[in-house]
């Protein structure tokens, strides 16, 4: 690739390329990202949809906020267990929504920080009645 | 603390920039390309199913790790390596390291990088920085993705060496702790040229090398059966993008930087063929561009039918008989 067709004018995200120089050497350039500054857009609106979509989910009660958050964050099962160092089994019912409100603060701690968000994100997503750990948390 | 003086640069992948920063900041004079090459970079690898993906994906470049080992053992140089159980301890290691002047390369999940766009971090822990100082707010980072010096704060340096996970990185550090006086490049170079040949050749496994691209191109027209609806599919052709161009590969699915190789090899062992095969590479690598810019285009028009999955798929058995071409002469030359 020239040097001149890939260069990207995007200060938002910068990123290195190998191209072929004037000279006829390969080397480094410094440019912007393609895909951030023409589609960045869509990305955030298809995140948007998703998001809402997940979030009327919630709220129906068809799945709980930590279902919400791992496929935001786009993790599988198995990845986020391992993660929050519990079995496969126990985290499957924690993407209920009853089972949720059993979750010890402890473990909501563990998934908050996986999820890089704090545990009032998880539990004020719903507004989530009766759990116990979650009122406490916010007591606090 | 103070930072410790470590002239920092953007690089194309984050592995081969932190191995080559620490290198020239150890004093040691090569390039990312070179880094990339003698370790055999180059790779490709198509995943249908995978516990930690969520979606099939690529993968274009060998296992993480693999780099530092490959230039290590090739080059004779020393690496140091820790990793830890504890992260209290693993934190407390790594100031006494910085307190001795020390920068020090470190594997981490990228999405607690506070400093880069939030929209570009994911769960991956497999993302190599190097730590260059400690201050009030947090450590000093120098990393191959940001254009200038990070700021990471201590929490968040903490959850991302000690995150777990698939290749849980464990707190993992290095530096390098040797460097001979003499190196022989031209041993070392050959060895990583056919490395790489092997690797895209011969691996007697299906989903990967050259047979790897021939698997993508096969399975990817089922790809909207696994969405979850078109949004999704959309999403997934564009991260087709993504991995080619913006996840630390220097364009053209680390092709571009390996034809780079390939050209300062040529030079380096007075072997003007090199420089024939590194033109073609680049050849290769725009092909692949091409293939990056259409997925880009159909994912954002949702021209996602059955008719233009296969128009992609055809584009990757093309690219899959160029490759196989490719590297079967490279292999017979070196």
């Amino acid at each position: 690739m020239k040097e001149k067709e890939g260069y990207v004018d995007c200060p938002k995200q910068q990123l290195i390329l190998y191209v072929e120089k004037e000279d006829g050497k390969y080397g480094p350039m410094q440019t912007g990202s393609y895909i951030t500054r023409n589609y960045l857009d869509d990305f955030e609106s298809k995140q948007k949809s998703l998001e809402e979509s997940l979030r009327h989910q919630v709220i129906n009660g068809e799945i709980s906020p930590v279902h919400y958050f791992m496929v935001m964050e786009d993790l599988t099962i198995s990845e986020l267990a391992s993660r929050v160092k519990l079995r496969k089994a126990k985290v499957r019912k924690h993407l209920l929504p009853g089972y949720f409100k059993e979750i010890s603060a402890e473990i909501l701690n563990s998934y908050a920080e996986v999820f890089n968000i704090q545990v009032n994100d998880l539990l004020e997503l719903t507004h989530i009645p009766g759990h116990s750990a979650g009122e406490k948390e916010i007591n606090e | 603390m103070n930072t410790i003086p470590y002239a920092h640069k953007m690089a194309a992948h984050c592995e081969s920039g932190a191995v080559t920063s620490l290198l020239n900041n150890a004093g040691l004079d090569i390039t990312e390309p070179m880094v990339f090459g003698i370790s055999s970079g180059i790779f490709f690898g198509y995943f249908h199913k995978m516990k930690s993906f969520t979606f099939p994906t690529i993968i274009l470049r060998s296992q993480p790790g693999q780099m530092r080992k490959a230039v290590s053992k090739r080059l004779g140089i020393r690496f140091h390596t820790e990793r830890f159980r504890d992260p209290e301890y693993g934190m407390k290691r790594l100031d006494e390291l910085l307190a001795e002047n020390k920068p020090v390369g470190v594997q981490v999940d990228f999405y607690y990088m506070d400093y880069i766009p939030e929209w570009e971090r994911v769960h991956i822990n497999v993302h190599y920085i190097v730590v260059v100082g400690k201050n009030e707010s947090g450590y000093i980072i120098s990393d191959s993705y940001f254009p200038n010096l990070g700021v990471l704060k201590e929490s968040s340096l903490k959850k991302a060496r000690f995150a777990g996970g698939n290749m849980a990185p464990k707190g993992f550090l290095f530096y390098p702790e040797y460097i001979p006086e003499k190196i022989d490049y031209n041993k070392a170079i050959v060895k990583g040229i056919r490395k790489a040949c092997f690797n895209m050749l011969k691996i007697p496994i299906p989903f990967l090398g050259v047979k790897g691209i021939r698997q993508f191109a096969k399975r990817l027209p089922e790809w909207p059966k696994l969405a979850r609806d078109t949004e999704h599919l959309s999403h997934e052709i564009m991260k087709i993008n993504i991995l080619l161009e913006d996840q630390g590969t220097g364009g053209g699915g680390f092709r571009f930087i390996f034809a780079t190789f390939l050209q300062q090899a040529a030079e380096i062992l007075k072997r003007p063929e090199l420089a024939d095969f590194s033109k073609e590479m680049m050849r290769i690598g725009d092909g692949w561009r091409e293939i990056s810019l259409f997925s880009a285009r159909i994912g954002k028009n949702r021209d996602l039918g059955p008719e233009r999955l296969q128009e992609l798929s055809k584009m990757l058995y093309d690219r899959a008989d160029n490759e196989e071409k490719f590297f079967k002469k490279l292999y017979k030359s070196v």
